[in-house]
């Protein structure tokens, strides 16, 4: 039955309908008012407010991910400002604040429901393999600024919180499929159901593309040189297959323990490596990468009582990577093949008490304990050479606390610690304080300052320098080619030992102010960031040395702002704007013979401030008619930008991008709802190229059809 | 819904009980001062607390003597002036039984009351404090918490007792509408949610357990906190569960509006016509609020806005 309002409708019909003289049954009885209930939103259920927030907050919410019309995760983070959405490879993306980084951005912690995927031995984060899909996700914070005093080392940048769908959202079932260009080629199914006392959800899903579109011309503007042609033209293999299936569920047997369990397996298979034409050795064509995940995540909740709650969670992630290619060396492909696997492991668990002390005092405290196993092989079939077999596991340990006081109720002091011991034995203490000011009601004021440390990558600690040179030597005699054994697939193998013993986890010290406005009477939020990050013992690659070392240190500066503001009940507008700059020490670096990062082009003074987009931007529209049709569009824009470690022909010129998206919801057909929707992304097809000039996108539209019942 | 025509009780047995010891009262001799006898369905916290507080605030001249039917077995000869029924089995059994002195009902819903007549004129020598609160005092409520909200949330079941036609007044007036939305089943209370929440700017919570009870609560919150939509409750224990806001009238609020009456009632010897409660209370959850960004006015503010409002019209 569909809601109808009845300011139009007779009231006495509607009178009549719910019995004006009723009969005696019980519920007429004062019992309605008397009943028990047990919490429900409790303080740890309840998702802080913008305005309350210890730092810069960006929340993508249900509403948005599907105006957005986007279809991978990682693509959604265009719509945060000063985020850096991009891809190696169709199916590799990369997401960095503060610009670009190497092709593993390991700046930023990234959690789905609590459990942290950014995972070694790269510490980053391999998207293709999670076993969830955007429409999985209900909602995503990102904390933009450090928030190791609540998240963690390695929050250093930010914090992506992906929070999934409730158990419960979904009573049916629902099929979903989606067809488009460019191999897009998706499907779901998705069931669930809600009880008083157990609701689960399921998903099962299939997702394939051919990831980005062939560069087959010099880029505009580039003259390249014939070697470079060899590598770069008519050189794309990133296709992309995703089978996955998640599970959720949540058992509330009572008003005070909620238990859930949560598990996820996904098959990943993407297309990886380049043809290389070129008179040297190709240690990475053309092969596919195999991924298979899963995770097991468990978590208990007890109210104590009004005031005070008790948490505990474990959880457990298995990733498998493999992947067998040919090897060439002065492109002549020699016997057998190389079989690479690389197994990671984690688990954690994590104890977590929430106590109000009074209704303007909350204190949230808890320790957690993991490991991160690794072990991966590098083996040849047929070659004379000593394969690669390591296995080491990484333990740590993290105390934290967090109060929330509120002075007056105009003034909230954030304050909040954490300590923690990671795997190579350092210790690390990250404060934070942030005071919000409402002054003015409606108008907050923060101020705050932090500090955040990120731990070593295993791949920094553990560079595979030594097999490096054993190959260099064996097989190339006086001629040096640089292909190292480490990559000579696409999967990143540290070594057995550590060969950066004295690597230290990097400091970043962050100020900021922000404010955020209100404004009720145009129906619009305002916020806008300002902030100076100053990074010591910055962790950078010795590229003479092919060590890891802590000389590096940069600055970040710059405005951020978000404008959110509604059209009545039927149309939302985002906007997004980021201003920003840095500098660093790594020319100075350089001259010293520390580092390799030599400038790609003459006008590059500083490596790392060409690596950001000076200004960057993105909107989001959207509108709902009537007869159940909604529109939106969508804008992005991104300055140029010289790609950290990539040279001068991968240089990103400015990137504009129009996305739309058009769908009609129906009801009731033939007993089922649903919608059908079209997504065109880059409607005015500005071919633009990502980190790496291989990477064209073209415009490419796809249909979705998806049915309730 | 509308064709059966028995009275059904949860519990039989007690409504015969009171209807045996109803048969026992009679009208007192009046040598002393006024005898009233306090009728109780139920010996839980809010009868107790009802009983606590009239006792206290009765003057000591007038005779009440208690009759729990939880606690006494069977009723003994007991004779009255004036009879309090409070909730709804004790209204029924004491109304019910022939002859009796004039009873006031008390802490009943307006549905509920008006329901042991079966819409006939209520019988003589009766009354009642209702324990729910008129419409448009909901309203002047709802709009004074927020005042803002343009569609108004309501599920409604087979179940559902209640006169809404100055609910849809109240809030045309103001320049709102009502989304009704009914609950064909408990099993479809959730895609009913899902509707209802789609389309409205706050829920409105109504006294029907078939839809609100401690097992459903839980979703029903979720869901419309996942829809930012609040929900706006009957009693204090949905403002702790996390509605955003409730306006109620507590026992002993009730029980002192009883005492004013049988004092009046002492000196006229006449019973003033059925009504509303004078009396309410206002509970704020103000976390959920600000975690919905909701900006709650303090309870002073709001009892203030709605006096304005009732003298604007």
């Amino acid at each position: 039955m569909v809601p109808f309002q009845y300011r139009q409708l007779s009231a006495a019909i509607f009178a009549a309908l719910l019995a004006q003289v009723a009969l005696a049954t019980e519920e007429s009885s004062e019992q309605n008012y008397f009943q028990e209930f047990p919490v429900v939103l409790t303080a740890s259920r309840l998702k802080q407010p913008q305005s309350e927030a210890p730092n810069a907050m960006t929340v993508i919410d249900r509403e948005m991910i599907v105006a957005s019309g986007f279809r991978s995760i990682s693509d959604l983070f265009k719509l945060v400002p000063g985020m850096y959405v991009s891809y190696y490879k169709g199916s590799q993306p990369f997401v960095a604040y503060h610009g670009s980084t190497d092709q593993y951005a390991r700046r930023m912690q990234v959690m789905i429901d609590g459990r942290s995927v950014y995972l070694p031995p790269i510490s980053s984060v391999n998207w293709a393999s999670l076993p969830i899909t955007v429409d999985d996700i209900e909602r995503i914070e990102v904390i933009r600024g450090p928030a190791a005093a609540s998240h963690g080392a390695n929050s250093t940048q930010g914090v992506i919180s992906i929070i999934t769908r409730d158990a419960g959202y979904l009573d049916g079932k629902r099929v979903s499929y989606t067809r488009g260009e460019k191999g897009i080629n998706d499907v779901s199914a998705r069931f669930g159901k809600r009880g008083d006392t157990f609701d689960y959800r399921m998903t099962l899903a299939y997702s394939a593309d051919n990831g980005y579109d062939m560069l087959t011309a010099p880029p505009p503007g580039k003259s390249i040189t014939q070697p470079q042609v060899n590598t770069l033209l008519n050189n794309d293999n990133d296709s992309n297959q995703a089978r996955l299936l998640n599970f959720t569920a949540g058992y509330h047997p009572n008003g005070v323990d909620q238990f859930d369990v949560q598990l996820g397996l996904n098959r990943d298979v993407q297309g990886v490596g380049f043809i290389d034409k070129n008179p040297s050795a190709n240690a990475n064509p053309y092969h596919d990468l195999v991924c298979n995940s899963g995770f097991l995540q468990l978590g208990w909740k007890r109210q104590l009582d009004n005031a005070s709650e008790l948490s505990f969670r474990y959880y457990h992630i298995q990733q498998n990577q493999h992947e067998t290619s040919p090897y060439f060396v002065l492109n002549v492909p020699l016997p057998g093949l190389i079989l690479q696997s690389a197994h990671t492991g984690r688990d954690e668990i994590e104890v977590q008490h929430t106590l109000s002390f009074s209704a303007s005092n909350r204190i949230v405290y808890g320790a957690a304990y993991r490991t991160d196993r690794f072990n991966g092989q590098t083996a040849f079939s047929q070659f004379p050479v000593t394969g690669f077999s390591g296995s080491f596991n990484s333990n740590e340990y993290r105390v934290f606390a967090h109060d929330e006081w509120r002075i007056t109720p105009q003034l909230l002091l954030n304050t909040g610690a954490m300590f923690e011991r990671d795997g190579m034995g350092h210790q690390n203490l990250s404060p934070r304080v942030a005071l919000n000011a409402n002054v003015i009601p409606l108008h907050t004021l923060r101020m705050g300052v932090s500090v955040a440390y990120r731990t070593p990558a295993m791949l920094e600690e553990r560079y595979p320098v030594n097999r490096f040179l054993q190959f260099r030597a064996l097989y190339t005699g006086a001629t040096a080619i640089y292909r190292p054994l480490f990559a000579s697939g696409s999967l990143a193998m540290p070594d057995q030992t550590i060969t950066s013993p004295g690597l230290k986890p990097e400091k970043l010290l962050s100020r900021e102010i922000g404010y955020l406005g209100q404004f009720p009477n145009w129906d619009a939020l305002l916020d806008v960031r300002f902030f100076s990050d100053q990074v010591s013992s910055g962790i950078h690659l010795n590229g003479l040395k092919l060590t890891f070392e802590n000389e590096m240190s940069a600055a970040y500066q710059g405005v951020e702002a978000t404008l959110k503001k509604s059209f009545s009940n039927n149309s939302d507008l985002t906007v997004n704007f980021a201003h920003e700059l840095a500098n660093s020490n790594l020319s100075a670096l350089v001259v010293a013979g520390k580092s390799t990062a030599t400038p790609a082009s003459p006008w590059i003074s500083d490596v790392l401030g060409a690596s950001i987009p000076r200004n960057s931007a993105s909107l989001l529209y959207s509108q709902r008619f009537s007869k159940k049709i909604s529109f939106s569009a969508s804008y992005y824009y991104q300055d140029s930008l010289q790609p950290y470690d990539r040279g001068s022909v991968d240089y990103q010129p400015i990137q504009r991008r129009v996305d739309v998206r058009l769908a009609k919801e129906f009801r009731d057909v033939g007993g089922m709802s649903g919608e059908v929707s079209l997504v065109v992304q880059n409607l005015f097809n500005q071919g633009y190229t990502e980190y790496i000039a291989n990477n064209v996108f073209n415009r490419r539209s796809y249909v979705t059809f998806t049915f309730d019942w | 819904m509308l064709n059966g025509t028995k009275k059904v009780w949860k519990n039989r047995g007690t409504a015969i009980l009171l209807l045996c010891l109803l048969v026992l009262l009679s009208p007192s001799s009046r040598a002393e001062g006024l005898a009233v006898t306090l009728l109780l369905s139920d010996s839980s916290a809010p009868y107790q607390t009802f009983f606590e507080t009239l006792r206290q605030r009765l003057p000591a001249s007038i005779k009440l003597v208690v009759h729990d039917p939880a606690r006494e077995g069977n009723g003994s000869a007991v004779s009255a002036d004036l009879v309090v029924a409070v909730g709804m089995k004790a209204a029924e059994a004491a109304i019910a039984a022939v002859p009796r002195p004039p009873v006031l009902a008390v802490m009943v819903p307006k549905a509920g009351y008006d329901s042991l007549f079966l819409g006939q004129k209520a019988a003589y020598g009766t009354s009642a404090i209702y324990l729910d609160q008129p419409w448009e005092r909901q309203v002047a409520f709802l709009y004074a918490v927020l005042p803002d909200v343009e569609r108004v949330g309501l599920l409604y079941s087979s179940e559902t007792r209640l006169e809404v036609s100055p609910l849809l007044n109240s809030v045309a007036n103001r320049g709102g509408s009502v989304v009704a939305q009914s609950v064909q089943s408990a099993d479809r209370l959730f895609a009913s949610l899902e509707k209802v929440l789609s389309g409205s700017d706050v829920l409105l919570a109504i006294p029907d357990s078939r839809i609100y009870n401690a097992a459903s609560i839980r979703n029903i919150l979720l869901t419309s906190y996942r829809h930012e939509v609040p929900l706006i409750g009957l009693s204090q224990g949905y403002v702790n569960a996390g509605a955003l806001a409730a306006i109620f009238t507590l026992p002993e609020q009730i029980a002192e509006q009883t005492a004013r009456q049988i004092v009046a009632f002492d000196k006229k010897k006449g019973l003033a016509a059925p009504g509303y409660p004078e009396n309410f209370t206002v509970a704020l959850n103000n976390q959920v609020a600000r975690s919905l960004e909701i900006r709650l006015p303090s309870e002073d503010e709001i009892r203030k806005r709605m006096r304005v409002g009732e003298d604007g019209r």
